[in-house]
């Protein structure tokens, strides 16, 4: 028999909690609502639908590979080479499909598929690489993957020496690459889903537990029985798996191969998790958050962009947006502590 | 007769002892260093010419004072990914004071060369106190502080020079600072490298403040415990790197004879590897001039003998991908040794 004291007392528990779920997710949703609002109303070409669609596009590209990079970084790790990973599957793909339409210039659809998959291989490779590296011989990651990046940048501008490949098959740059559906490009879902896989992953499944165990105190994780090394380097190639679709998708988008893709991207879907609140320290981080982080990173580009903001000067914007919102942050978590 | 028996025997152990302590301070990176200066010169023999062993010091000491910069930042446990675009930007802002009281060389070259030079170390000094008080009195991560930093001087270098190389520095500086040599017989960015070595040595082994930043590295809590003004030396090696960095832009601007916003977009990786793959460790609190000396080399000869035996540009960077690896892992070897 619960009295009606009770009640409102349970009443306002759930909601203080559900109060402290909200703030917990931090600044980054109000800040982004704010400037979602103020756009809106100093600029009013931002709410158009085709703008808008733009926004999470591109949001998107960077998601897809800033959830992966907030993998390595929750198991304590880094992942330099995305950038280059993105280049090498992008040159990959472009160069098995054309190679392929001239032996099965019939089946357009089985050499897309197998240029693909020719692609997400050349890019989880880096990956099993990287986390092998890391794992068995315990070197920094900083340094392997900066020698994967180098290795990979340089595969692709070796394979292609820096012209652009061309002639894939039409089904893949016309059909794939500007498909539609429901008025959104596909990207969009292809990310929906890869996120919401990812929270699943990392809230519900034992491979999401590790790697917060292991990159919160991998020697506790090792003596507790989590086969470390085994985990690291699934991170590892899921990180450059994530990588290696976003080259994939964004080849279809601009339908040429080019080792050139993906330069800034490293830095970008670094800048991205951290904003998301992942710690570089390791063991912390929530999907959710770093999808968020990309989108504001996005929305503060397209910005700029609108209000016509010098290409010069975007990049020292984009500078001090990344100190003051990871200062902000640190500022937070140290009130906490106390 | 047992001398003689015992003699050898007991100078086998004792080489052994050397061997191995030989490796343990210096890793394996003189041994390769020798090997492939060797083997290199097989191949072509150009590369064992008088001329080409003076080519390969000059080319190495720029690199070797932008990587000493940087490990005085990784011997904090720190990281400066702005250093690169510190670069451009100095070389920049320098270039245009320089062509500001001087162009093309007409009007007081030298104070507009002191100028410049001066210019060059307050724009780097100010860079590096940004990044030094974010990191030290707000403890926010290096890695971001300094990428954020990245994109700032990015931005200012091409800004001010509207992304176009800034053309009319006056030839002095070239003739100075890059050819020819000092007292007839160093090149001048040897020279520079020279000192910039020998200060840092000092710093970093006489001073308290050099032997607080190996603390700080090892064990940031013990310099707290033991009263060292920890935050304050943290920022101060920032401001160290960015200024040894805006030397290394003087130098490398009066190689170029021009102020390029572009000069520094590979600086800041091939910094850091020349460093790690000399020996500074990248868990901080550990490493010396010598490693800086090495590594720096060692990427230099490399990239010289890839040259000279006409290796495809893309491949050398598959090759230096290779090397960065195999260095961090011969690294790790060396630590085994040791313990």
């Amino acid at each position: 028999m619960t009295t009606p004291t009770n009640t409102v007392a349970d009443a306002a528990a759930t909601r203080k909690r559900r109060m402290s779920r909200i703030l917990g997710l931090g600044l980054l949703p109000i800040l982004l609502v704010t400037l979602f609002v103020v756009l809106g109303l100093i600029e009013p070409r931002f709410l158009r639908s085709a703008n808008l669609i733009n926004i999470l596009r591109n949001a998107s590209f960077l998601m897809l590979i800033a959830s992966g990079q907030m993998l390595v970084l929750i198991i304590g790790g880094f992942d330099l080479s995305v950038g280059a990973v993105v280049a090498l599957t992008s040159v990959a793909t472009a160069l098995s499909m054309t190679g392929l339409v001239s032996v099965f210039p019939e089946a357009q659809l089985f050499v897309v598929l197998l240029g693909v998959m020719a692609g997400l291989a050349a890019g989880s490779m880096i990956g099993v690489v990287n986390g092998l590296t890391v794992a068995f011989m315990k070197v920094s990651p900083f340094m392997v993957t900066l020698g994967t990046l180098s290795i990979a940048s340089g595969i692709a501008l070796y394979a292609t020496q820096g012209v652009p490949v061309y002639g894939m098959p039409d089904e893949f740059t016309r059909e794939f690459g500007r498909l539609r559906y429901l008025n959104l490009p596909v990207v969009i879902y292809v990310t929906f889903g890869v996120l919401v896989a990812l929270w699943w992953v990392m809230n519900w499944t034992r491979l999401g537990r590790y790697i917060y165990a292991i990159g919160s105190n991998a020697h506790a994780a090792r003596v507790s029985g989590v086969s470390t090394t085994f985990y690291i380097v699934v991170t590892y190639t899921l990180c450059s798996f994530l990588a290696a679709l976003t080259g994939i998708l964004l080849t279809a988008r601009i339908g040429s191969g080019e080792a050139t893709l993906g330069g800034t991207l490293m830095l970008e879907s670094i800048a991205a998790a951290v904003i998301g609140g992942v710690s570089l320290r390791g063991g912390v981080g929530r999907v959710e958050l770093v999808a968020l982080g990309a989108l504001f990173l996005a929305l503060v580009t397209n910005a700029m962009n609108l209000v016509r903001v010098d290409s010069k000067l975007q990049t020292i914007v984009i500078g001090v947006v990344i100190i003051v919102a990871v200062g902000i942050e640190r500022f937070k978590s140290r009130g906490k502590i106390r | 007769m047992s001398a003689s028996v015992d003699g050898p025997d007991l100078s086998a152990s004792r080489s052994h002892v050397w061997f191995f302590g030989f490796f343990a301070k210096y890793g394996f990176l003189p041994v390769i260093l020798i090997a492939l200066y060797v083997g290199f010169g097989l191949v072509e023999p150009a590369f064992f010419s008088g001329a080409n062993a003076l080519n390969i010091i000059k080319q190495s000491s720029y690199l070797i004072v932008l990587a000493t910069a940087q490990m005085f930042v990784l011997l904090t446990r720190g990281f400066d990914l702005s250093l690169g675009m510190v670069v451009s930007m100095v070389s920049v802002a320098s270039s245009l004071v320089m062509a500001g009281i001087a162009p093309n060389g007409e009007g007081p070259v030298i104070i507009a060369l002191l100028a410049g030079v001066f210019a060059a170390v307050a724009i780097g000094a100010m860079a590096g106190a940004v990044n030094g008080i974010c990191v030290a009195y707000f403890d926010i991560n290096p890695f971001v502080v300094t990428m954020g930093m990245q994109g700032i001087a990015f931005g200012l270098a091409t800004t001010l020079s509207g992304g176009f190389p800034v053309l009319d520095i006056p030839v002095l500086l070239n003739k100075g600072l890059a050819q020819g040599a000092w007292f007839g017989v160093i090149p001048p960015p040897v020279a520079v490298c020279l000192i910039i070595l020998a200060a840092s040595y000092f710093v970093l082994n006489r001073t308290v403040f050099g032997r607080s930043l190996y603390l700080l590295g090892a064990n940031s809590r013990a310099t707290e415990v033991g009263g060292i003004p920890w935050r304050r030396y943290n920022m101060l090696a920032y401001v160290i790197c960015s200024s040894i960095a805006a030397i290394g832009a003087i130098l490398i601007t009066a190689r170029a004879g021009t102020g390029e916003p572009s000069l520094g977009g590979g600086l800041v990786l091939q910094s850091i590897a020349a460093a790690v793959i000399g020996g500074v460790a990248l868990r901080g609190g550990e490493g010396r001039v010598i490693h800086v000396v090495l590594g720096g080399l060692l990427v230099t000869v490399l990239s010289i003998g890839m040259n000279l035996t006409r290796v495809d540009g893309f491949l050398q960077e598959i090759v230096l991908g290779l090397v960065v690896v195999g260095a961090v892992f011969l690294d790790r070897l060396r630590l085994k040794i040791r313990l």
